[in-house]
């Protein structure tokens, strides 16, 4: 069974986070992905790691390895005329042309939608930027860190009211590029099924940071609704809603509805302190938290993460281990799943890598290939697909545009 | 213009909360008719949540329901009351697509499980967004927003270095499910559009979350260890930070204090960072001319930014970086957010008038398409609003069987 996106040509001119991630959820699902690298260095994510033995090696990151599943790669320098007049080649067959490379340097290199439409007016052109194609903020330098911070996500993430002077945080990883990628995703699947309806693409252009913005839950809110600044330092308005230590790790005590904390008091073997007044619902357990705080902490301590989890679950009470890695690579319920897929890399070796966000009943979510190795399909896609001749696959190659 | 891309998609939205509700969003966004089924007996918990305009609660008043739900129509049932269960099927007949946030096993219990549901609609897609998915020993567990942070992983590689996990900031696990599932719907649907089929979707909040945790995930299974927490550090690259800058501000009886920050992610960008900051001589300094020796000496590295940042508020200290060509953007409370002159200028916000509060900033669709431009078509419903909307002109029932149906109680 062929997956939910086969037939779909896509070309994906993607460094680091954002447009790899767009195209590698279309690629797991059957879409058919040329990954356009610079000749030399390749995709930034190469250097990032993390690398077997802590070994950099660009040929074996664990970014660019989970990011780049099911591609067929190739290197070439688009920046110059020869190389250009190829990716309009290849665009001139593709359904989607997916790229996150900067609007100044598309200024540099020419790219625009106009110039590679007039050979495949099908085509969807999807622009995934920091800040969008036009406004003021256009060519500002972003990186994750300072995307997160900008959309207003730091600002309500940190060391609480009692500590001031701990810095908004943001969290691990990559997130920015993460969400500019899934939201690019949707924007291009939207534009390829108006393609397949009218026969004709268009240009679509994705912010980062409005995709960012755009799902600060009731945060962003407060402001044009009350005046009210949502801070890291503000009192919370519910307990308990912490994360909390055990004797062997740390777990989400998570009371959100009357009965639960009821269901909790009496998992704890009802003590005494639970039936004061100043703990009697869940905004007084708010407001007397640093009471409440000393009782739970003594008891939680002594108790084992997962064992906790599991008997507040059978009371139905939604508390959540903090599940280190190897909490999550050991899970019986993500071993029931299938979660995590075993994949072969020729120089990178066997690892295990996160699996499919999604489940279809009817069509697959599958590892066909590893990520490529620099240039690994170059001749494939130069030769057999664009019908180059081995004379000029190799003296694109001496002159580096390949 | 071109018509939307899913302009004549009929979504039947059983989904609510967040996760369920910021995915039809995003389809009403591409131009879908999503028809959010909710029920009096027992609203949509946005609903009940602030922020309320004048502080005053109100099941149509709530600033977080009205931003997720934008563009989209309510209809109100009972399903404990004659009739209601069979207005929610007619719907499934008439609907592309089923999307649904409940634990396993609830749309099954009501008999709106997919194999009932795909007899009356043969080429239907329908998605189920739950916390823990369909299958496996968990499936039962009882998920709630703020807890899938800490069990997907994410927080326990979150954090200040040396301190406890700590969480995102927010439910990032809910939205993040959500926009990974309009994905799969709309992959879905290009499926059905080449082949005429539907399909079933198992999508695990779980999962989608692991999925944007490949450094922590594969330190692990390739060495065997558990990455430190290190705060708004990076591995690789020096400065990598957040700066405390001179502005602060009461605002509601709560410090606004302000901060920057600032990446430089390679030697030229720190060049310039060290000109702007009126320091060019580290940019030689051996303690900080590599990127290598910058990571070693990162706290002395990050002591001579703070000096500079804390005499300057983070709005000038983003532009006199943001002139010299370095990453800094301020960490931005929402009223900053909201005030940015940059998405003024893109169109971003959204302004309509909504009858119980009147015209509020909302956020908008963080894309703009050439051809098949969307704009969001309608404020957020009044809870039943679209109730003898969607009973007379979609499913065709009479007035005098709507009246029937309301004395009944089906329709609240």
């Amino acid at each position: 069974m062929a997956g939910a996106l086969s037939g779909l040509k896509v070309i994906e001119l993607g460094e680091m986070v954002s447009a790899p991630y767009a195209a590698k959820l279309m690629a797991d699902i059957g879409a058919e992905i040329v990954k356009i690298e610079r000749p030399g260095a390749g995709d930034r994510a190469r250097t990032r790691g993390p690398f077997p033995g802590g070994q950099t090696h660009p040929e074996k990151s664990g970014l660019y390895l989970y990011l780049n599943t099911n591609k067929l790669g190739v290197t070439l320098d688009v920046s110059r005329p020869e190389g250009f007049d190829l990716l309009e080649r290849l665009a001139a067959d593709a359904d989607v042309l997916i790229h996150n490379v900067a609007p100044s340097d598309m200024d540099r290199i020419g790219l625009t939608f106009e110039r590679l439409r007039s050979r495949n007016p099908r085509l969807v052109m999807t622009s995934i930027s920091p800040w969008g194609q036009n406004g003021p903020k256009r060519e500002w330098r972003a990186e994750d860190l300072t995307l997160w911070s900008a959309s207003g996500i730091c600002y309500i993430n940190g060391g609480g009211m009692e500590h001031p002077e701990m810095p908004p945080l943001k969290a691990f990883g990559h997130q920015a590029g993460f969400q500019g990628g899934v939201h690019a995703a949707v924007a291009t699947m939207g534009a390829v099924l108006a393609q397949v309806r009218d026969g004709e693409g268009e240009h679509v252009d994705v912010s980062i940071h409005e995709s960012l913005v755009s799902q600060m839950e009731l945060f962003f809110e407060f402001w044009p609704y009350m005046g009210m600044v949502a801070s890291r330092l503000g009192q919370r308005p519910i307990q308990p809603l912490e994360i909390m230590e055990c004797r062997d790790g740390y777990i989400f005590v998570c009371c959100v509805e009357e009965h639960q904390w009821r269901n909790f008091i009496e998992l704890m073997g009802s003590p005494e302190w639970a039936a004061e007044e100043i703990f009697s619902d869940r905004l007084k357990r708010a407001a007397n938290w640093d009471a409440l705080k000393v009782f739970l902490e003594d008891w939680i301590k002594q108790q084992s993460a997962l064992d906790l989890y599991k008997k507040a679950q059978a009371r139905r009470i939604p508390f959540a281990p903090v599940s280190t890695m190897g909490d999550l690579l050991s899970s019986e319920h993500l071993k029931k799943r299938g979660f995590f897929v075993e994949i072969a890399h020729p120089v990178a070796g066997t690892h295990q890598y996160p699996g499919a966000p999604l489940k279809y009943h009817r069509t697959p979510w599958e590892i066909r290939r590893p990520a490529p190795t620099l240039g690994q399909h170059n001749e494939e896609v130069f030769g057999a697909r664009l019908g180059l001749g081995a004379a000029r696959i190799e003296e694109l190659h001496r002159t580096g545009v390949i | 213009m071109a018509k939307l891309p899913l302009q004549g998609v009929r979504i039947a939205d059983f989904t609510w909360v967040w996760a369920g509700p910021y995915c039809t969003l995003q389809l009403a966004h591409l131009g879908a008719d999503v028809i959010r089924i909710e029920t009096r007996t027992r609203p949509c918990v946005t609903r009940l949540l602030p922020p309320w305009p004048e502080g005053k609660p109100g099941l149509n008043r709530s600033g977080y329901f009205n931003q997720y739900n934008q563009g989209k129509r309510s209809l109100t049932l009972n399903y404990a009351k004659p009739g209601a269960l069979d207005i929610a099927r007619r719907l499934v007949e008439t609907s592309d697509v089923v999307t649904n946030n409940f634990a396993a096993g609830v749309m099954e219990k009501l008999g709106l499980g997919y194999e009932n549901l795909r007899k009356l609609k043969p080429d239907l897609i329908m998605i189920s967004l739950s916390g823990y998915g369909d299958t496996g020993p968990y499936r039962e567990y009882v998920a709630y927003g703020p807890a899938q942070v800490p069990l997907s992983g994410l927080s326990s590689l979150t954090g200040y270095k040396g301190w406890p996990p700590m969480q995102a900031g927010f439910s990032y696990a809910d939205p993040n499910a959500g926009v990974h599932g309009a994905f799969a719907i709309l992959a879905a649907l290009y499926h059905r559009k080449k082949t005429g089929e539907g399909q079933y979707i198992d999508m695990s909040q779980w999962e989608c979350a692991m999925g944007l945790l490949p450094e922590g995930i594969l330190e692990y299974t390739m060495n065997g260890r558990e990455p430190e927490r290190d705060g708004n550090r990076d591995p690789l690259i020096a400065p990598h930070g957040v700066f405390p800058s001179k502005d602060r501000f009461e605002n509601t009886g709560v410090m606004v204090d302000m901060w920057v920050s600032i990446v430089a992610a390679d030697d030229a960008e720190f060049e310039r960072l060290a000109v702007a900051i009126g320091r060019p001589e580290i940019a030689r300094d051996p303690r900080f001319n590599t990127a290598a020796a910058r990571k070693r000496n990162e706290d002395e590295l990050e002591a001579a930014i703070s000096a500079w940042t804390s005499q300057r508020s983070a709005a000038e200290a983003e532009q006199i970086l943001q002139a010299a060509g370095v990453a800094a953007a301020m960490c931005a409370p929402n009223k900053f957010v909201s005030e940015d002159p940059h998405l003024k200028e893109r169109g971003y916000w959204v302004y309509l008038d909504h009858p119980e509060v009147g015209v509020q900033q909302h956020c908008g669709i963080p894309w703009q398409m050439s051809r098949t431009e969307g704009k969001v078509r309608g404020p957020a419903p009044l809870i039943g609003q679209h109730t003898d909307e969607v009973l007379t002109q979609v499913l065709g029932y009479s007035e005098a069987e709507v009246a029937r149906l309301r004395a009944a109680g089906a329709l609240e």
